[in-house]
């Protein structure tokens, strides 16, 4: 069944039942990835999904019901579960649903066309090859995928909102394996675009020059020393620290800048935007989860937090506007709070200042266990790192296998210097995040 | 779910173009979640996940292609796609489908589907109100009752076809406690694959308390310090460590590349001899426990190491080609739109002979790690890390102040030479593991273990 012949269905079940508050959000999607391993295709997958979230306000509560099965049946029982479930809810937050009538941004990016099957194959063998001959330290291992997709969402509500939006994405990523005969180290890059686009040389050359670099590091001392986090680092930490800005968990005691807009947060150098409409964004979304047009702000501004993200809910509880950040973390779970494409502004330092400017410290490129090793409610972190040395200002020996430990907030005022280049490497969703280079003051080393 | 007839038409449409293997998955799960938070019921999460996936298979190539739409036409579809995808060839298979019955050895006495959000919301209220009553430090808790219903179907060309329900049921507590303007954390998550009769064995108040002492004790702790020394990592989530620092290097998604540090080591000492460690998905009721594995599989106690000597891989049926071994029923994925691979089932360390105060008192100046956190490994360099939730440090043999913010980072293939000191008594903690298949339920176990040295991440 498609989804226009299931929203009939469900508007009729909701109207017979009584319920006169409801949305409808249609999430769904085509994919197709192939995978090359030793010069041959050995996996290729092509997946369809799709799923329907219905909620609705029912005694002042918002219940939600889902499912990835469009029957008649289905359609008639999330009507029935929805307003089951909102029977047993006690929150006394107030429940909206977005009115229609709103005027949206137009998006720069168009959908694409995807490629076809024969040249995400060709592309993808093609790279490989490029991956083998790249240097002679290359081993079996190396691994390269391309992906394409089509992703639909669609919000359908009893408050005349009828919105849809459509995006394609095509992309490659690589594995570089790479060995010197005793040690072995790999290196995994991404990049998002049309694949004719795609600079396949470049994006595999950069892969074997972070693998071979990993070679033969040492652990790094443990000392207290300045630190200077590359984009990727530095967008990773971004990205998990996120939360702290939803009003939603500043409004539940789980983020401590509930009372801090318009304070002084983190220092000067610091300017933090959310824009969904940023240019090298791979998804820009002209609407959040609950159909509120996106807009770009500034989150924090030279240092002072301008404003908290918040969606319909908690900018009713704050007597603010929604900023149109509300998000879900799949089509069926509740409406919550996240940034679109958020991304630490640039400075106006080159790479090579801040670690002139570092004088002796550690320039960490690659961060792991950032879901175990740091703590989005307390903002502690410790995470396994690797990187080089910072001696005399230039970057020396290569280290790994050792820890950064810090607290995210405390980080925030410690940035004396940010680079003035931002990349955008980490995308998770229809959020992405990005940043330069930063330099910290001070941060604590564990390794030997 | 789909008839047995109308597989064996699908998996006939899959192999046209010359498969070797054919094979269908098809799920039809409800899950569901109840979330409190502010001292409210304040969100129910309740969907139903259906859809099926094929896949062909010649020789070391594999294509999958998945669908939502389980009807015999769009089933059909999708094989096409698959049999299109594998590229050209002609039929070789004829398939003939019985269906065979693998029982079900972890029992169900109620099944949580069927019970009323009201009943669930009474469960979590326990939990939730022990840890907000426990302590004026606690600023905040945030609770979930999960419990999820995922009706599987395998066929496949070899001639299987058959069917497996998995029930399992889990409780999240998180505490919030705040000292002078400053958040710390605790959690307590068990989860069973069993229904709401799990809360006969396991008190959700306790599951509170645990989560609110957690946090309270860690509000009033300084900063671990950093370094290299001794730890003492404590039974239960603890087993984390070997998830971590050896078994997804034991992953044939690993191994059959040559990417593990462990490829062709089979017989080879890889431990200290104080180290056996068992991948087993077959203790009742445990978390991450199955009948069969997501390939069909029956599950398999599978030894992994013995006295330090590796003796077995993680294998699924499509890794298994390229290693010229059979499955050793570790194929899984996390719903029909995951590619399946070799994972973890219930993974622990056995108990040793070393009594828990011998290995406290061995360690002149160390960690002891009370609770672990999540961590994750990359299989190609062995290079791992886990968090500590809640740690303390140890001088002179004695158990002293708690300390907080630490990770543990080291080599897998380094580290479980270090295991120098294992105890008797064994306990696992859950998890949900993510790789590429998705995300999986898993428990860790292990009983006290001792490593003589390891990379203390603290400041």
């Amino acid at each position: 069944m498609e989804f226009q012949a299931f929203k009939e269905i469900v508007i009729a079940r909701a109207a017979a039942l009584g319920i006169t508050e409801y949305e409808l959000y249609y999430q769904a999607g085509e994919s197709t990835e192939a995978g090359a391993f030793q010069h041959e295709i050995n996996e290729f997958s092509s997946a369809r999904s799709g799923g329907v979230c219905f909620r609705c306000i029912a005694g002042g509560k918002m219940g939600y019901a889902s499912t990835e099965e469009l029957s008649r049946e289905q359609a008639e029982a999330i009507v029935v579960r929805a307003a089951d479930n909102a029977a047993v809810l006690e929150s006394e937050e107030p429940a909206f649903l977005c009115e229609g009538g709103k005027t949206y941004e137009a998006l720069a990016l168009k959908p694409y066309a995807l490629p076809e099957t024969e040249t995400l194959i060709r592309t993808v063998l093609d790279t490989q090859e490029k991956l083998y001959a790249a240097d002679p330290a290359v081993v079996d291992g190396c691994q390269t995928e391309g992906f394409c997709e089509r992703n639909e969402i669609a919000i359908y509500n009893s408050k005349g909102l009828d919105l849809h939006y459509e995006n394609n994405l095509s992309g490659l990523f690589v594995v570089a394996v790479v060995s010197d005969g005793t040690e072995k180290s790999d290196d995994f890059q991404i990049k998002v675009g049309k694949l004719t686009e795609i600079d396949t040389e470049k994006l595999v050359k950069k892969a074997v020059t972070a693998a071979l670099r990993k070679l033969g590091g040492d652990v790094a001392p443990t000392m207290v020393c300045p630190v200077v986090f590359n984009p990727d680092a530095m967008t990773a930490l971004l990205a998990t620290f996120s939360p702290l800005f939803s009003a939603e968990n500043a409004q539940k005691g789980l983020s401590r800048l509930g009372d801090k807009e318009g304070t002084q947060i983190a220092a000067p150098a610091v300017t933090l935007v959310d824009d969904p409409f940023y240019p090298e964004s791979p998804m820009p979304i002209p609407f959040d989860a609950e159909g509120v047009p996106a807009h770009r702000k500034n989150v924090i501004e030279n240092g002072e937090l301008k404003t908290l993200l918040y969606n319909l809910k908690t900018a009713a509880v704050a007597g603010k506007e929604s900023t149109g950040n509300a998000a879900k973390s799949g089509y069926d779970a509740p409406v919550d709070v996240q940034p679109f494409t958020m991304y630490l502004a640039a400075g106006e330092y080159t790479e090579e200042e801040l670690l002139q400017k570092a004088g002796n410290g550690v320039y960490i490129n690659s961060l792991g266990g950032l879901h175990a090793g740091a703590n989005p409610v307390s903002g502690d972190f410790s995470l396994q790192s690797a990187g080089f040395l910072i001696e005399d200002g230039k970057k020396t020996a290569p280290v790994k296998s050792f820890t950064v430990a810090g607290n995210f907030y405390d980080l925030l005022r410690k940035i004396t210097a940010v680079g003035d280049h931002v990349e955008l490497p980490n995308a998770n969703g229809v959020t992405a995040f990005g940043a330069p280079s930063v330099l910290v003051e001070q941060l604590s080393i564990a390794g030997k | 779910m789909i008839s047995r007839e109308v597989c064996r038409r699908v998996l006939q449409r899959a192999a046209s173009t010359g498969a070797d293997y054919a094979e269908l998955f098809a799920e039809n799960t409800a899950d569901h979640t109840i979330r409190m938070i502010a001292n409210k019921v304040d969100s129910i999460q309740d969907t139903v996940i259906a859809g099926a996936a094929i896949r062909v298979y010649r020789g070391l190539r594999s294509v999958m292609a998945s669908t939502v739409d389980t009807t015999e036409a769009g089933l059909l579809r999708c094989a096409e796609q698959a049999a299109e995808a594998l590229g050209q060839g002609t039929a070789a298979l004829d398939i003939v489908l019985k269906e065979r019955l693998f029982g079900d050895i972890h029992p169900v006495r109620i099944v949580p589907v069927t019970a009323s959000n009201r009943e669930k919301a009474e469960i979590l209220k326990a939990g939730y109100f022990a840890a907000r009553e426990y302590s004026s430090e606690i600023s905040q808790v945030s609770g979930m009752l999960l419990d999820v219903d995922h009706k599987i179907l395998i066929a496949n060309s070899e001639g299987l076809y058959a069917q497996d329900r998995q029930i399992r049921t889990r409780l999240i507590i998180r505490a919030v406690a705040e000292v002078n303007g400053e958040n710390q954390t605790g959690v307590c998550s068990p989860g069973r694959r069993m229904g709401l009769e799990m809360f006969d064995s396991i008190d959700p108040r306790a599951v509170g308390v645990h989560a609110a002492r957690q946090a309270v004790t860690m509000a009033g702790a300084g900063y671990c310090p950093a370094g290299v020394m001794p730890v003492a990592i404590e039974n239960g989530f603890g087993g984390v460590i070997f998830h971590e620092a050896c078994g997804h290097s034991l992953e044939a998604s690993s191994v059959a590349y040559g990417l593990s540090q462990f490829t062709g080591k089979l017989g080879e000492k890889i431990a200290n001899e104080k180290v056996t460690a068992i991948d087993d998905g077959t203790i009742p009721n445990a978390w991450g426990s199955i009948n069969i594995d997501d390939e069909g599989t029956p599950a398999q106690k599978n030894v992994l190491i013995e006295n330090g000597v590796l003796k077995s891989y993680l294998i699924d049926k499509f890794n298994g080609r390229r290693m010229g071994m059979p499955s050793t029923g570790s194929a899984r994925r996390q719903s029909y739109g995951f590619v399946p691979t070799s994972r973890m089932t219930n993974t622990y360390i056995a108990p040793g002979e070393d009594r828990n105060e011998d290995i406290i008192t061995s360690i002149e100046y160390g960690l002891y790690a009370k609770e672990m956190g999540g961590g994750s490994v990359n299989p190609t360099t062995g290079e791992f890390n886990f968090a500590v939730n809640e740690g303390y440090l140890i001088r002179n043999g004695k158990i002293c102040e708690p300390v907080r913010g630490a990770s543990l980072v080291g080599k897998g293939s380094e580290i479980i030479q270090n295991i120098d000191m294992v105890g008797t008594e064994l306990d696992m903690g859950q998890g949900m593991c993510g790789s590429s298949s998705g995300s999986i339920p898993t428990n860790v176990g292990q009983p006290l273990i001792r490593v003589s040295s390891i990379t203390v991440g603290g400041r």
